[in-house]
Order: structure tokens, then C-alpha cells, then sequence
């Protein structure tokens, strides 16, 4: 533990002085192009940090109202693609001939652009919340898909002749086996498809809809330079959503199979 | 020992077993017939491809012969199975990375439907047995190579199998490591007493660890000799310098020099 401790202090200074070295970074370049090459729009290009942690202490109930909106609904899409995506793997993981029939059609749902996908639901629905969870939920379940059926199929031969020997029922073989050494594949479609579930849901809130982070982004797009540093703010709050849900899944993860190789210590204890 | 029993507990007449379909099958086994006593230690040994695994992957209800028959303990090798008389250790340990090693010895025991203090308590004892009761609670690849082995022969153990099949379970292991595993697997096969079909390539091991070896040729796998094994058990590390034990080895290497 106290090995663990010092590695993590080890860790953290680094991180604070690449931080701290990024914004600096960012804070020159922002003024080089106002003050120095007087480039046009130079604050729209590149805004000052300081000017938009301001922008963030002023408006940052917006921003958390809107940002939780989006987050909501894209979360809920995340659930329920992520259960219909993981049911057609064990469906399809079950019948080769099922996959055969199915997946064809689950590839095809991918080759649809969602930015003309989005407004054609939209105008089917009615209603920016349901759209918003249908479309997440629609990007989320085939990465999920694909990676717990690769998940499902990757189990040893031999771990399978155990379950044979010991004359295992077939749902015992999924319940003891199959599903727990799909978990890793399950996780890792999971953290593909958190953010873009967040980046869905955003995205259909440009077509038209009352509340939610792509609402503002518009909004302070088309208002234009004047309004840069709330334009700023949506983007970062977005990108920030899709890392939250990115820690989210992780952390998941890391509680539910700290078996995975990623997660052993060093060394181990042998 | 049990070489009295009236009925073969394993009976093999005219097994044969062709791998691949249409006019290209490969004969891996050629008309085999033996039979295993009921609590006998036996091996089948021979080269790569003899068939040995085959054959006790038939034994196993694994694989299907395609001709011959298979009784074991008076039934299919399938009724076998799904009562649940089989034990098996395969050439990896093939643990599973998500239970910790105690919950890998009550597999067996979970599917047998045993109950939950029971199955613990005999992991308890099984992997007492093997020297690993200080790692009940780590993961699998928190061990060894050779201790992984140990938690799977604790596992095929832990439901006292009425047979139990080992396919070359040792063969990762290096000399020293091998050595030591065939002791520590006599002295806990003399507890709990299953038939031991063994498949080897080492003449040592089978030698040192059988009541009987059956000694196989490769293309196809044919039953060349079965050799007795007359010394006395316990079996210990001193008999390997005994004179009798390398006679056997020296008369087994001898059958293999007329194939």
C-alpha cells in the first residue's frame, strides 16, 4: 500500500506541471494571435484562459443545467443500447445462424450518418428528449455489440471441455463462464461508446430542441464573436461530459473485474 | 492395487478413430483394446502423435470413436459423463482469471450442486493437501506455473471423481518441478483412491507414477506392450535410483526400438 501511495504521488506532479505547462502554453499562443500577429477573430481561434474561467464562474449554472441535461438523456440512451446491444451478442453468440441473420443489419445501422439520421427522427418523435436517448442509445449498441460477442466467443477451448467433464448445464456455462470472460470485451465497447453517446445526444439537440449543452452551443454560435467565450464554455462542457462518462465506465470496470490483466500489480506477490 | 476386481472399470475393444471427413480422413488410432481396473494407476505413453490424447478424450465422452466400443463402469463413456464420475487435468492448468483460487477447487463442487460450506470446506482440505492453503485467497496468475498445476489437480480432487484423466499435466513443468508434482500427486491419489488415466511422453513418470503402462506407436496410434509396474507403494524420490526402476525404463525404451 505504501508503495502504491508514493507511485501515486510520483504520478500527480508530473500531471499538475504538464497542466500547468499546457494552459501557459495556450494563455501565449491566445495572446500572440491578438496582440502580436493582430490576426482577425484572433479570440475565436484561441480564447484566453482567464477570460474564459470567467465566462465559467458567471455563467456555470447554465452551463451545469444544460450540461446536466444532455448528460441525463445521453445516459439513459447509454443503458438502454448498451442491454440491447449486449442481448443480440448473447443472442447471436448462441445461433451462428442468428449472427448470420442479424449482423449484416447491425453493420448496415452503422453506414446511416447520424447527422441524417437525427433530424428524420426528430421529425418521426416529436420530442427532444426521446430522441436525444434513442439516438445515444443508437450509437451506443453496435461497439457494444460487436466487442461482448468477440467477448463471448473468446473463451478457451479447454475452460469449455471442464464445463463439459463436469456435465454443466448450458446456462451454467454462460453464467460461470462465457459472461464473466466476456466482461472485458463488454467494458471495452462500453468506453467506446460513452462519449460518442454524449456526442449523439448533442447532436441532436443542434436540430432543435429546447434545453441541453448543443442548445447554448448553437445559440452562442450564431450570435458570433461576441458571444466566443460562451461558445468555448459549451465545447469544453462538452468534451467534459464525454470524459466524465468515459471515468464512469472505467471506474466500473476496474470494481467489477479487478481480475483483468491492466489492473494486476507489478510483480505481483509470488 | 483393485487388480482383482471382477469388471473392468474402463473397456476399450476395437477403438478406432479417423479424424477429418470425405476421402482424406487420417487414422489416429487403430483398433485399440485395453482394459483399466477399478482404483489402478495406469499411463498411456508414446510419442507425439500415438494418439494418446485422443484416446482419452474418447475415454472422456469428448470425442466420439468411430468404430469400436467404450464402456466405462458398465455404461457409455457419455452416461459416464453426465454422472459426473470424471475429473480431468488438462497440459495448462486453465484456471478461471476471475475466481480467486479457492473458488477454482469448488467449481466442480458448484456444478455438482454441493453445498456452499461443504465446498468450502473441502477446498480447504484439497488445497491443504497440495501446499496451497496460503493462497486460498490470491488469483490465479498471482501464482506460479507449477502451483497453478497443483490448484488444478485440487480442483479435478475436490469432487473425489471416480476417474480421474490427466492429460500430460507436467509437461510445462521443468524437471525439479516435475519430480516434486509426481510426489505430491501419489500421496494425494492414495487419499482419495479415483482410477488415474495419465498420458505421458516421459518413460520416468510413467514408470514412476503407474500400476501398469500402456505403451502406444504413432501412424496410426497402435497399443504396442503394457508393461506392469511391480514397485511397491508408496512410491518414493529414492526409488528413482533404484535398479528396478531403471530397468523398466530401459525395457519400455526397448519396446519403443521394434516400432
Amino acid at each position: 500500500m505504501k508503495g502504491q501511495r508514493a507511485l501515486r504521488q510520483g504520478r500527480l506532479l508530473p500531471t499538475v506541471v504538464w497542466a500547468a505547462a499546457l494552459l501557459a502554453v495556450w494563455e501565449i499562443i491566445s495572446w500572440v494571435l491578438l496582440d502580436v500577429a493582430k490576426t482577425p477573430l484572433a479570440q475565436s481561434k484561441l480564447p484566453y484562459i482567464h477570460e474564459l474561467a470567467g465566462t465559467f464562474g458567471e455563467y456555470g449554472g447554465t452551463l451545469w443545467r444544460e450540461g446536466r441535461a444532455t448528460f441525463g438523456n445521453a445516459g439513459i440512451g447509454f443503458v438502454i443500447g448498451a442491454v440491447a446491444g449486449a442481448l443480440l451478442a448473447l443472442i447471436m453468440s448462441m445461433s451462428k445462424w442468428i449472427e448470420q441473420l442479424a449482423f449484416p443489419y447491425a453493420v448496415a445501422s452503422q453506414m446511416i450518418p447520424i447527422l441524417g439520421l437525427a433530424p428524420i427522427l426528430y421529425g418521426i418523435v416529436r420530442d427532444e428528449q426521446i430522441s436525444r436517448v434513442l439516438i445515444a442509445g443508437y450509437i451506443t449498441f453496435f461497439p457494444v455489440s460487436l466487442n461482448m460477442l468477440r467477448g463471448l466467443r473468446s473463451v478457451h477451448p479447454s475452460a469449455l471441455e471442464l464445463m463439459a467433464i463436469h456435465a454443466a448445464k448450458p446456462w451454467t456455462v454462460y453464467w460461470k463462464l462465457r459472461l464473466p470472460a466476456s466482461l472485458p470485451g463488454l467494458f471495452s465497447g462500453l468506453k467506446i461508446a460513452a462519449p460518442l453517446a454524449v456526442t449523439g445526444a448533442i447532436l441532436v439537440e443542434l436540430m432543435g430542441a429546447q434545453h441541453g449543452i448543443g442548445v447554448i452551443m448553437l445559440r452562442n454560435l450564431y450570435y458570433g464573436p461576441s458571444h466566443v467565450y460562451m461558445f468555448w464554455s459549451t465545447v469544453i462542457v462538452g468534451a467534459l461530459l464525454g470524459i466524465l462518462s468515459y471515468c464512469l465506465i472505467s471506474l466500473c470496470e476496474r470494481l467489477l473485474t479487478p481480475w483483468q490483466p491492466e489492473f494486476r500489480r507489478k510483480g505481483g506477490d509470488r | 492395487m483393485g487388480q482383482a476386481a471382477a469388471a473392468p472399470e474402463i473397456e476399450l475393444s476395437g477403438i478406432s478413430m479417423s479424424y477429418g471427413s470425405g476421402g482424406a480422413d487420417v487414422l489416429a488410432i487403430d483398433r485399440i483394446s485395453l482394459n483399466i481396473n477399478k482404483g489402478e494407476f495406469v499411463s498411456l505413453l508414446g510419442p507425439s502423435g500415438c494418439g494418446k490424447t485422443t484416446l482419452l478424450r474418447l475415454i472422456a465422452d469428448l470425442l466420439q470413436p468411430t468404430d469400436g466400443t467404450l464402456k466405462v463402469a458398465g455404461a457409455s463413456p457419455r452416461e459416464a459423463r453426465l454422472a459426473q464420475k470424471y475429473g480431468i487435468v488438462f497440459q495448462n492448468p486453465v484456471l478461471y482469471d476471475w475466481r480467486k483460487v479457492r473458488y477454482n477447487v469448488t467449481l466442480p463442487l458448484e456444478l455438482m450442486g454441493v453445498g456452499k460450506a461443504k465446498r468450502e470446506e473441502r477446498a480447504e482440505e484439497l488445497l491443504a493437501l497440495v501446499g496451497l492453503a496460503a493462497f486460498a485467497d490470491k488469483y490465479p496468475w498471482q501464482l506460479s506455473g507449477g502451483m497453478q498445476q497443483r490448484v488444478a489437480i485440487a480442483r479435478a480432487l475436490s469432487m473425489e471423481p471416480e476417474i480421474l484423466l490427466m492429460d500430460e499435466p507436467f509437461s510445462a513443468l521443468d524437471e525439479f518441478g516435475r519430480e516434486r508434482l509426481n510426489e505430491e500427486l501419489l500421496s494425494v491419489w492414495s487419499k482419495v483412491g479415483s482410477t488415474v488415466v495419465f498420458v505421458t511422453h516421459s518413460i520416468p513418470e510413467a514408470v514412476f507414477l503407474s500400476d501398469r503402462v500402456f505403451v502406444l506407436s504413432p501412424h496410426p496410434g497402435r497399443l504396442s506392450a503394457v508393461v506392469d509396474i511391480p514397485l511397491p507403494r508408496p512410491r518414493t524420490s529414492e526409488m528413482r535410483n533404484d535398479p528396478a526402476f531403471f530397468g523398466l525404463i530401459a525395457h519400455i525404451r526397448d519396446s519403443f526400438e521394434g516400432v
